[in-house]
């Protein structure tokens, strides 16, 4: 008796609180491309975000978001280098020196490095701008990349997966993102391929870029030096040497040596590593960075 | 006399702030937030997890409370925070920091109910991440600090910027003494800055490796902090609330701070 | 009066007006009161020092001594009110002297206000003058722009209003005086506690008519720091180095003359 009772009555509080919609719409992530986000309720949300979060154009701003970055990514014969530098700021303050900024875009171990030093399979993005909005948005990128990936049962190049990227930035035109990003990655139909994306909707196919505040010293150093047929040792090299220089000179990139190599199977993590000591090695065993004293 | 006022013709000068500030800031508008002050830091250890914060609520140099929490349990049974596996700080604007409070005790207490099994703190601090973001063009004004227990029993603090750039890390200090705690942290927690001594000569010296501490010493290091933030910092005081949490469940520790 | 110079005006205007921020002078937030009593007049400040919100002295002194028997207590900036205080004070002790009288608290007043209205407020001065004289009690305060007010008890500040409410629910007239210290102490008590601006200690001074003045420094300490919990002293050898340059107290004794200090030698002087 009590299991037909039970079979055929509701719990007592099923119509309270929520509808099923309701919850939906509260644990729901959102919905691709639909601009709902929460607006200020004034007649030029751009000017009252700029107002409230801009520390360039007001260093007096109240929420001042994390900022700053050295990161590159350069082709060569032997695939595609990242590398980054770890700092983020928010105004003059140094808001965190381990920041992670290559993002794995791939539906395969997203978040965490394997330890083994076997390659992952998938993309990777990089971050400079603002960090929430590269974290979110290359978040929302490899969700649409494992979209593509069920859909048409096999990996989507770097082009599409690009193109993804820049229409979204596009259609946020003007909003206020802040986000410069670098797609790399290697497919049958693309070989290594590397793009550059940017909140204004720019998208361009290169074989090397520097992007951040420190993007002209990397480039100074990774012009000098590069060839396409850079050994896998060199490559790695030039790459640690251009983010070392500007962290050296750009007063907003710093912390950590980022290093990463996509390959043909993918991508494999070349370590994460202080730049102090790195710094001090350059110095002492090659003469280089003359111009700093180690003497009193 | 000649004055340099009206045109910029000294724009050619390039002193370093010469850009710095452009336009005027705007005189009359939309202004929905106020800083109500204070100080959150948050500490992890193999085991455990601790978020502490100040008591103090000011406006300005007045003080509206002194006892105004900023430590949340999440995901608890009722409002006494019962069976909550999770811990928030958040401070800056205190009105938003209970908005966000109250949105992601709703979320995680809903992933409950409808999956029958508490939310991983890997995923509350995902989630918390987008409620963040979903009011990227008008900003939670709050800096916010999770804190739980790991899928291995280990001690997770996941730090968050206003619209929520957010990274799993070991300590984070954030508020308006932020900058007078943090760098106390790096060196005590991180040890950054000391090295082993005797270990080398020159550059052979070895840096002090970090390895979790124990939670007796994480909390003098908290009180410490409290106390020297209150000794320098004017929005500091009152009252320091701290919630420890381990496997076997929160513990919330009050201790006076000074009232000055 | 001459002193001040102007050299760099039109172009920290100019700068200004480009937006560069003005330097942050110290001291905005402070508690300062007076109260007359029969026989004398007490006045009391704290010690907080601010720059913005940071506490940039704990235990600074806000009473200033302008003549024996004339006291001063300053709110505002922190430079202004002590090179204000000195300059009056110079300025009526010549007064005196010429006069071959003991100074009046009136005067006193009366050369601040002319002072401090001659910069239309520039001088950011807030001061509580207080003091006996051949006429009797005086108690004043002088606002930034020059503008006076005489009354048996009054508060300056950002915690002004913390301490008037203490004074308009318990002051009484004829308070002997024990009874104006003990308010007045209250007063700045209740500033220390509910302002922000203000804060550690108790400064008092009582100025009373045919004795010599008291400065009570620190007269309450109602803010002592507790004990740390931890030693912070770092092993010698902690902090790294490039190189290391050994000079020996032989070499230094060529250039200057030196003597053995007791104690640790490996010990740095810490504040604990």
């Amino acid at each position: 008796m009590d299991k037909l009772v039970a079979q055929y009555s509701r719990p007592p509080h099923q119509d309270e609180f929520y509808s099923e919609q309701e919850q939906r719409e509260l644990t729901e992530s959102l919905p691709p491309l639909s601009l709902k986000f929460n607006l200020p309720p004034v007649d030029d949300s751009r000017a009252f975000l700029r107002a409230m979060t801009d520390d360039h154009s007001n260093p007096n701003c109240p929420i001042k978001l994390a900022h700053g970055t050295t990161t590159l990514a350069f082709r060569f014969q032997g695939g595609i280098i990242v590398a980054t530098d770890s700092r983020a700021t928010a105004g003059n303050w140094i808001a965190s020196q381990t920041v992670k900024k290559v993002i794995p875009v791939s539906r395969l171990s997203r978040g965490e490095d394997k330890p083994s030093n076997e390659p992952t399979p998938g993309l990777l993005g990089t971050m400079a701008g603002g960090a929430a909005d590269c974290q979110y948005w290359l978040r929302y990128l490899s969700q649409q990349c494992t979209l593509h990936e069920i859909r048409h049962k096999r990996r989507i190049t770097v082009a599409a997966a690009s193109k993804i990227l820049a229409n979204l930035t596009y259609s946020y035109k003007g909003m206020g993102l802040s986000m410069g990003t670098m797609l790399a990655g290697m497919t049958p139909q693309e070989g290594p391929a590397l793009y550059y994306i940017d909140s204004d909707g720019t998208r361009l196919p290169g074989n090397l870029f520097c992007v951040g505040s420190g993007q002209t010293f990397a480039y100074g150093v990774l012009d000098a030096n590069y060839k396409y047929d850079l050994t896998e040792e060199e490559a790695l090299e030039l790459g640690r040497r251009s983010i070392l220089a500007a962290m050296h000179r750009d007063a907003y990139s710093g912390g950590f040596i980022n290093l990463y190599h996509v390959k043909e199977e993918g991508w494999v993590h070349h370590g994460f590593n202080d730049m102090n000591p790195i710094f001090w090695k350059t110095k002492l065993e090659k003469g280089e960075f003359s111009n700093v004293t180690s003497e009193l | 006399m000649t004055t340099l006022t009206g045109q910029p013709s000294s724009e050619a000068i390039g002193y370093s702030f010469s850009k710095a500030t452009s336009a005027p800031i705007r005189e009359h508008s939309f202004y929905p937030y106020t800083d109500n002050g204070g100080s959150t830091l948050g500490i992890t250890g193999s085991d455990f997890a601790i978020l502490a914060g100040d008591t103090r609520s000011v406006a300005g140099y007045n003080i509206n409370s002194r006892y105004a929490p900023k430590v949340f349990k999440i995901g608890g049974d009722d409002e006494t925070g019962e069976g909550a596996h999770i811990l928030l700080s958040v401070v800056g604007f205190a009105a938003d920091g209970q908005a966000l409070k109250e949105r992601l005790d709703a979320v995680v207490k809903m992933y409950k109910y409808q999956h029958g099994k508490p939310m991983s703190v890997m995923a509350c601090a995902q989630r918390l991440s987008t409620i963040f973001y979903q009011k990227r063009f008008f900003p939670y004004y709050v800096h916010a600090i999770l804190a739980g227990l790991d899928e291995d029993g280990k001690g997770a603090l996941y730090s968050y910027d206003p619209v929520g750039s957010y990274e799993r890390e070991q300590c984070r200090a954030a508020g308006s003494a932020a900058s007078l705690i943090m760098p106390f942290l790096d060196n005590q927690v991180n040890f950054k800055n000391q090295y082993i001594p005797g270990s080398g000569e020159g550059h052979a010296l070895e840096p002090k490796k970090p390895e979790p501490l124990p939670r007796n010493t994480v909390e003098q290091l908290v009180r410490d902090a409290f106390t020297s933030a209150v000794e320098r910092h004017i929005e500091v005081g009152d009252g320091l609330q701290m919630m420890v949490i381990t496997k076997g469940g929160i513990e919330e520790i009050y201790y006076p701070l000074k009232k000055d | 009066m001459t002193g001040f110079d102007f050299s760099n005006y039109n172009r920290n205007a100019a700068l200004h007006a480009k937006g560069v921020p003005l330097p942050k002078a110290t001291s905005t937030g402070t508690t300062i009161v007076g109260c007359i009593y029969d026989n004398g007049v007490v006045i009391a400040a704290d010690t907080r020092a601010t720059s913005g919100p940071i506490v940039a002295d704990k235990n600074c002194e806000k009473l200033h001594y302008i003549a024996p028997k004339i006291w001063c207590a300053g709110a505002g900036t922190a430079a202004d009110t002590e090179f204000t205080t000195a300059l009056i004070s110079s300025n009526v002790e010549l007064h005196s002297l010429s006069t071959g009288r003991p100074p009046r608290v009136i005067t006193c007043m009366t050369m601040l206000k002319q002072h401090l209205f001659r910069y239309q407020g520039h001088i950011g001065a807030y001061l509580v003058v207080a003091g006996v004289d051949p006429t009797g009690v005086g108690l004043y305060t002088v606002h930034a722009h020059g503008s006076t007010d005489k009354l048996p008890y009054v508060t300056m500040g950002s915690g002004s209003l913390a301490a008037m409410s203490v004074f308009e629910s318990t002051w009484k007239p004829n308070l002997d005086r024990d009874g104006a210290v003990a308010l007045c102490a209250e007063a700045i008590k209740a500033g220390i506690f509910n302002d922000l601006g203000s804060g550690s200690n108790v400064d008092v001074c009582v100025i009373e008519k045919d004795k010599p003045s008291q400065l009570l420094r620190n007269y309450i300490k109602p803010n002592e720091r507790g004990q740390k919990e931890r030693n912070y002293r770092f092993p010698k050898g902690t902090t790294a180095y490039l190189n290391e340059k050994v000079i020996t107290k032989e070499d230094m004794k060529k250039y200057v003359t030196i003597e053995e200090a007791s104690g640790d030698s490996n010990l740095m002087e810490v504040d604990m």
